[in-house]
């Protein structure tokens, strides 16, 4: 497991390599078979046999972070504990053996695994753009446990430590050297090893600054008035940011000023004292949920139809030089294809290439790495004003107009050169995949890859099934939305899809309280606080509000004698019709829009809609802009809409803002409690009407007390 | 047994910085100068006082170690007088007056001297490194912003507008010149000397008697960068029906940082005329409360109100009255709140004009009242200042 070589220089190489696995990983495991081999070094040191260590992996990864699946079952804060402090202490005697240690790094470390190389005197990198470090906890809702964020606080000082840990990024080794997480970086193997050897000849100091007299924190402590302010306007940036509902990013900030205060142990201490409370908060588990169980689900391919290989996209078609259209091509450029980009002219089309070009540039200014070059990426890209230049691509992605004379005439266009294997995907948000399909001359190969807007940010693609697509199609669509490393979550052809479906109850419950007599201010900050990225009526402006009321007559048709008219669409009608105030696009809707000027909600609504509404439990306001959009995916959970929950929860977070804290629109519900979430729909029902009577799934549920996984 | 003031006594204020007259004196000597003026005025045996409260608000460095008893031994007064340092923020010094008072009341104590002292140039404002500002996790639980922004929050919500700060500003700028023009504060002003009795300082250096509403409507808002970094979210989480802060307070409307000290001289009847004194008011209430602490600069409000009622009085029994210029907006607020005429509050000026050196603060608004009380010849006033973590204090005198 752990291979123990020494060289004539007294330098021992130590390389891990677990058997039975792809990658090391840092369990108890390797933590004991650390103990024997400490104690012999321990030894050799006294006897004045070594040099120096260095630390290296026999896998194409140095080193893979914890066990997930240990801590998000277990309960137990001692147990926790007591595992950060083990830990810990085995990174103490690490790098405590009097003599120096290098972390030879020649693959991915991240996580616990950088921790690791962190409790080395020095890190060795090989410069490889798929090499991926640093501590990306945080996105799980996570810190550092051993040591990490105190380690990093030596070395960084405590502003750039809180930069490095709360924003979550894996770096390239470039990026890593530039942060100062790192300390070399090597050509390949040897050069790595070379380096290493030349650091453990160049010096015998054995120690780390936290353990030298004298030494100090660069930048100061918070003693120091200057960092006492700034890790002040951090704390007070964090609740700008997410105000109180992601408790990770301030655990590293409080271990971080605590731990500046204290001596390294007992910032150690701290620091795993925050973690363990962090392992027990309920945003932890929901948020390991969604980002690693759920999402390792969904890419697992549960729902992708079986039976057939897989597809490798090389060069996609991209009809509409718009911001979707630009965006896709990014994206899928980015991922290593050729993309074509086609509009009405050439001219129209090479917009599309001068986005591209601007995010490569803004790649290259923010000093992110891609693996080619700006002009690698160039050559990859073609405009066109003629289908034909399609005739190689293996998919292609209409991304235009919102209008189905208009997707009809390109996806014909289109057809008539592509061979029938190739797949065509539409990017309609509101017309049914079947009667688009319709029009199609292989509508096997026809459908909905519902990309969300920005393309950059957002990594999700519902993928729409029309009645004649078939499974193949499926499958591939699949396989391209993983290859660009998006999440694909199959919906089915219904009306509103799902994601907008949803998001539309979140608007129309914001939209009602205006006309309970709430101030809009009020709606808008709930909205924000209860974790979603903007206020309902924010949200139905940028939308527009014709489409707001489209969902809302799509739902209508769609149920029939059964649909019960929502009371926000009275006001949608007001605005609409009598104010004529349509949202964003016509720069007036529930807000004012007025250039270069922020804008603020419209003075107009607090004649039409009284604010009657003095006293307000906000807690209570908060939930139900929340239990809509969760009643509302329930539904789509049991008509089918939505495949499975892991898809539905991570479908809500990345799709339209549901909070990430939450785990996911479902995944409330067991954070929740069911039977307690019953009980309050109940209430909810009796006050506020029909839209939260619950769907029959959830009480079943409740009777044979299960729960959704 | 009613507790009774005999005198009162301030330095005058120096600008909070290097710039500032009284910067090269430490605050020691500002409080020992001010307790050997005490002492002659009165011609006090200083054996017979039982105890020197003193408030300051940043306890630490050269205000550290109990600067109370600190002052007393280096001002030479007996050994046999105990003294302590209190801090309830802004209003610590009519705080410390308040607790002599009960002191008296209680009939354990009879001569009680009380007053404060912060000089802001040498130690300044939370260089103490407090929890509530300076630990992360507290400040952000407890949603604990700068008092700026909180009184830019007061200034949001009641919707008054950056006039009418400016506005109120410049009256305190024009009284407190007018009250310095004709020689109100004469008789209570001490001034600053040097250890070879060279003249520092005799007047209110912070003073802008010449300021304009022009001027004061071109100063930058002092708050919004601050806001900005995120305490403005932290506001709207406690007070969500802001659509948007409001960042109306400037330099020219919130109170001056300054150096300074005050002392009272309180003692019971029996004792105060063994000593030979003239009583010049009573202490008729003093009252002690806590608010909502994000929006925290409302507390005078509840405290005015708890002071009338103990007194049983009501607005229009108090003849003038004094509420700290810590910002304009909670000024206005407070007069709006309890219906107080214009000509009766702050009528010479406040800390928008003069400054506000933090300990020292309640102790010279007393005085500034009582000497006004005087020279106009009426009766009754009512003290106050709203305080840090949303408290406030207030104390009722009437003459006799």
């Amino acid at each position: 497991m752990i291979y123990y070589k020494k060289d004539t220089d007294n330098i021992v190489t130590l390389t891990l390599d677990m058997t039975g696995r792809d990658t090391n990983v840092l369990n108890h495991e390797i933590v004991e078979a650390f103990i024997p081999v400490i104690r012999h070094l321990q030894e050799e040191r006294d006897k004045k046999r070594l040099r120096g260590i260095i630390i290296t992996s026999a896998k194409k990864s140095f080193l893979a972070g914890g066990d997930l699946e240990y801590l998000y079952k277990n309960y137990s804060p001692e147990e926790i504990f007591g595992f950060a402090e083990t830990l810990q202490q085995f990174f103490r005697d690490l790098e405590n053996p009097g003599v120096p240690v290098v972390a030879a790094i020649n693959g991915t470390a991240l996580g616990t695994g950088f921790e690791l190389a962190l409790a080395c005197h020095y890190r060795v990198v090989i410069d490889d753009a798929s090499v991926m470090l640093g501590h990306p906890e945080v996105r799980l809702g996570l810190m550092p446990s051993s040591g990490g964020v105190i380690r990093l606080l030596w070395l960084l000082g405590l502003e750039k430590a809180f930069q490095v840990l709360t924003s979550g990024k894996r770096l390239r080794p470039q990026e890593a050297l530039q942060a100062g997480i790192i300390d070399e970086l090597a050509k390949d193997e040897a050069d790595m090893l070379e380096k290493a050897r030349q650091f453990l000849l160049s010096t015998q100091e054995g120690r780390r600054p936290w353990d030298i007299k004298g030494e100090t924190i660069p930048f100061g402590t918070v003693k120091n008035p200057v960092i006492a302010s700034k890790a002040r306007m951090l704390g007070a940036n964090l609740i700008k940011q997410s105000y109180h509902n992601f408790p990770a990013p301030h655990a590293i900030l409080n271990t971080l000023v605590e731990g500046s205060k204290v001596d390294f142990d007992t910032a150690c201490r701290i620091e795993s004292r925050y973690f363990t409370q962090l392992i027990m908060r309920p945003e932890t588990r929901n948020m390991i949920k969604a980002f690693w169980f759920d999402y390792n689900a969904i890419l697992s391919g549960a729902n992708r139809p079986k039976g057939f290989g897989k597809f490798r996209p090389k060069k996609v078609g991209i009809i509409g030089a718009g911001t979707m259209g630009s965006g896709i091509a990014f994206e899928c450029l980015r991922r290593g294809l050729e993309v074509v980009i086609k509009d009405v002219s050439k001219a129209v089309a090479d917009k599309g290439k001068e986005y591209v070009t601007q995010q490569l540039d803004s790649y290259e200014n923010t000093g992110r790495t891609l693996p080619l070059s700006k002009n690698q990426y160039l050559e990859r890209v073609k405009t066109t004003d003629t289908s034909e230049d399609f005739e190689n691509c293996d998919l292609v992605i209409e991304a235009v107009f919102e209008n189905k004379m208009v997707k009809t005439k390109v996806l014909q266009e289109a057809e008539n050169h592509m061979d029938r294997y190739s797949i065509f995907g539409t990017n309609t948000v509101s017309i049914p995949i079947t009667e688009l399909g319709a029009a199609a001359s292989r509508p096997e190969n026809f459908i909905g890859l519902h990309f969300f807007s920005p393309v950059e940010q957002c990594p999700l693609v519902e993928i729409v099934k029309g009645k004649q697509t078939s499974d193949e199609t499926v499958a591939r669509a699949f396989d391209f939305v993983t290859a660009i490393k998006k999440i694909p979550i199959l919906v089915k052809d219904n009306w509103g899809f799902y994601a907008s479906r949803v998001k539309n109850t979140y608007i129309l419950e914001g939209i009602q309280m205006l006309q309970e007599g709430y101030p809009a201010a009020l709606i808008e900050n709930m909205g924000i606080q209860s974790g979603m990225p903007k206020g309902p009526l924010a949200m139905a402006d940028d939308l527009s509000l014709d489409l707001v009321l489209r969902y809302e007559d799509l739902a209508a048709q769609h149920y029939g004698t059964k649909y019960i008219q929502h009371p926000a669409v009275d006001v949608l009608k007001i605005m609409i019709e009598e104010e004529k105030r349509r949202g964003a696009f016509k720069m007036q809707g529930f807000y004012q829009y007025e250039a270069q000027q922020e804008p603020y909600l419209w003075e107009g609504l607090e004649t039409l809609f009284k604010n009657t509404k003095v006293d307000f439990n906000t807690d209570e306001l908060k939930e139900r802009l929340l239990f809509a959009q969760v009643l509302e995916a329930v539904w789509c959970v049991q008509e089918g809409i939505v495949k499975s929950i892991p898809e539905a929860n991570l479908g809500s977070i990345h799709g339209w803002g549901f909070p990430a804290f939450k785990g996911g629109v479902i995944q409330y519900i067991n954070d929740y409690n069911l039977e307690r979430f019953l009980l309050k729909c109940k209430a909810y029902e009796s006050d506020h009407g029909p839209r939260f009577k619950v769907p029959k799934m959830l009480t079943t549920m409740a009777t044979e007390q299960s729960v959704f996984v | 047994m009613d507790a009774y003031i005999y005198d009162a006594i301030r330095t005058p204020r120096g600008k909070g910085k290097r710039s500032g007259s009284l910067y090269e004196v430490r605050p020691i000597d500002l409080l020992s100068r001010i307790l050997s003026a005490m002492q002659t005025r009165n011609n006090l045996d200083t054996s017979q006082v039982n105890d020197v409260i003193i408030g300051c608000v940043t306890p630490t460095a050269d205000q550290g170690a109990n600067i109370g008893k600190a002052a007393l031994m280096y001002a030479g007064w007996s050994d046999e007088v105990p003294g302590m340092q209190i801090n309830r923020f802004c209003a610590s010094g009519l705080d410390a007056i308040n607790l002599g008072a009960m002191k008296i009341r209680s009939g354990w104590e009879e001569v009680i001297v009380a007053g404060g002292v912060e000089s802001m140039s040498r130690v300044p404002m939370e260089s103490d490194g407090g929890a509530l500002i300076y630990d992360s996790e507290i400040h952000t639980k407890v949603g604990y912003i700068p008092q700026g922004i909180a009184a830019d929050l007061i200034a949001t919500k009641e919707g008054y507008t950056r006039e009418q700060l400016d506005a109120y500003a410049l009256q305190s700028q024009q009284r407190a010149a007018h009250a310095w023009d004709n020689l109100y504060f004469k008789d209570s002003i001490i001034r600053i000397y040097d250890r070879n009795g060279l003249l520092i300082l005799d007047q209110d250096e912070y003073l802008r008697p010449n300021t304009s509403l022009e001027t004061l409507a071109t100063l930058p808002s002092a708050f919004q960068k601050l806001g900005d970094s995120g305490f403005d979210q932290m506001a709207m989480t406690k007070y969500p029906t802001v659509e948007k802060m409001q960042h109306l307070h400037t330099a020219g409307n919130s109170s001056g940082i300054v150096d300074g000290a005050s002392l009272v001289l309180l003692a019971n009847e029996k004792k105060g005329k063994a000593l030979g004194l003239k009583a010049r008011a009573k202490i008729v209430a003093a009252s002690t409360v806590s608010s909502e602490p994000t929006i925290m600069l409302q507390g005078q409000i509840p405290a005015a109100k708890k002071a009338l009622k103990m007194a049983g009085m009501t607005t229009k029994d108090i003849d003038l009255w004094e509420m700290n210029e810590a910002f304009a907006a909670p000024v206005l607020k407070f007069q709006q709140a309890l219906d107080i005429d214009n000509d009766c509050l702050n009528v010479n000026g406040g800390a928008i004009a003069m400054g506000h050196p933090l300990g020292a603060t309640g102790a010279m608004l007393l005085g500034t009242l009582l000497d006004e009380l005087e020279r106009r010849d009426l009766s009754t006033g009512l003290v106050t200042l709203c305080v840090g973590g949303g408290m406030g204090v207030a104390t009722i005198i009437e003459r006799v």
